[in-house]
């Protein structure tokens, strides 16, 4: 029994504690700085990756033969490489669809980024300026150059989606798998140039 | 998200996804006997080696709830395939829905805490966007998830 008065006090004085804390410094000491999502981190970098996998694809457009021709389909269908040479406007055609596709990742992917103001993460990652990356000029190199990025890229998120929460892990799954395909694709337009 | 199944990480979330790709295995591997019938030359070897994929993949996840003391679901006798096949194009069309199927319910598995069902998921769901694509002559953004989750 004669520990229960010591612990009461104990207990006293501890849940005292915020409110000392709160009249010494004022309002503020109750809002703990906040804290971004767990994820928030692994998704800047995915986010990261996919903005440098788009500067590439706009450095590659202009340099790839048939730029200048009319744009490639938009949303989420690419064209074919058969269908760019179909139609005989080349490499670009191919380049802008898969271009337009890392576009609509992105924008997924920053759809989920939620950083509350005032954290110590900076807010968005729009402002900052990718490099244009350097790329080779040969249309063949250039397309071997985005599938070996490509492959890289997928193969990283596969990677990165184990330590994933649930539903952001199958958001990653699912990127990581159209920009595997996007390999043979590049493969094709490169032969076809 | 839409397109997600099993979100969680207990056995029997794990059984559960399990059996939903085992299901869409077995459709697809019914499927692709029909597709493979309205091929010819290059593009019926192909459907031929993206049955004998199923065929493996199916025999996989029966063992994987097999060793989790589940009883794989069995096969249909016959299944009511989503499209008509009549030509080579219709063929190629249900070789199309049947591996985004096969991909949605492999995200099932990547949802999943169980590190190595989430690889296992994810690789599968990599093949078949693969094989969707060369079917679809084309690629697709988010293979396996709903356009109106973009």
């Amino acid at each position: 029994m004669a520990a229960d008065p010591t612990r009461r006090t104990v207990l006293a004085a501890t849940a005292a504690l915020p409110l000392l804390a709160a009249g010494c410094k004022g309002v503020g000491a109750l809002a703990a700085p906040p804290q971004p999502a767990p994820d928030v981190a692994l998704l800047r970098d995915v986010i990261a990756a996919e903005e440098l996998m788009i500067a590439r694809y706009q450095a590659a457009i202009r340099l790839a033969p048939g730029t200048g021709a009319s744009a490639g389909s938009a949303g989420t269908a690419a064209g074919s490489a058969g269908a760019a040479a179909g139609d005989g406007t080349g490499l670009a055609v191919v380049l802008r669809s898969l271009l337009s596709q890392h576009q609509a990742h992105l924008a997924r992917l920053s759809a989920r980024l939620i950083v509350p103001v005032g954290s110590r993460y900076p807010p968005a990652l729009s402002h900052r300026r990718t490099p244009a990356p350097r790329l080779p000029s040969v249309p063949h190199q250039l397309a071997a150059h985005l599938a070996a990025a490509e492959r890289a890229a997928s193969g990283r998120l596969a990677r990165q989606l184990l330590a994933a929460p649930p539903s952001l892990a199958q958001l990653l799954a699912s990127i990581s798998a159209s920009e595997a395909t996007h390999v043979p694709v590049l493969r094709t337009a490169g032969r076809i140039g | 998200m839409s397109g997600s199944a099993a979100v969680s990480g207990t056995a029997s979330d794990a059984v559960s996804a399990l059996q939903l790709a085992l299901t869409a295995e077995q459709a697809a591997a019914y499927g692709y006997g029909v597709i493979g019938a309205h091929l010819s030359g290059a593009q019926q070897a192909a459907a031929t080696a993206d049955w004998i994929a199923h065929q493996v993949s199916r025999d996989e996840l029966e063992k994987l709830l097999s060793a989790r003391g589940a009883v794989p679901a069995a096969a249909a006798v016959a299944y009511r395939l989503p499209v008509s096949v009549q030509t080579a194009a219709q063929a190629r069309t249900l070789a199309v829905l049947l591996e985004d199927r096969v991909t949605a319910a492999y995200l099932g598995l990547v949802a999943l805490s169980d590190r190595a069902l989430r690889k296992l998921g994810a690789e599968q769901i990599r093949k078949s966007a693969l094989r969707a694509a060369s079917w679809r002559d084309a690629t697709v953004a988010f293979p396996g998830l709903t356009a109106s989750a973009k």
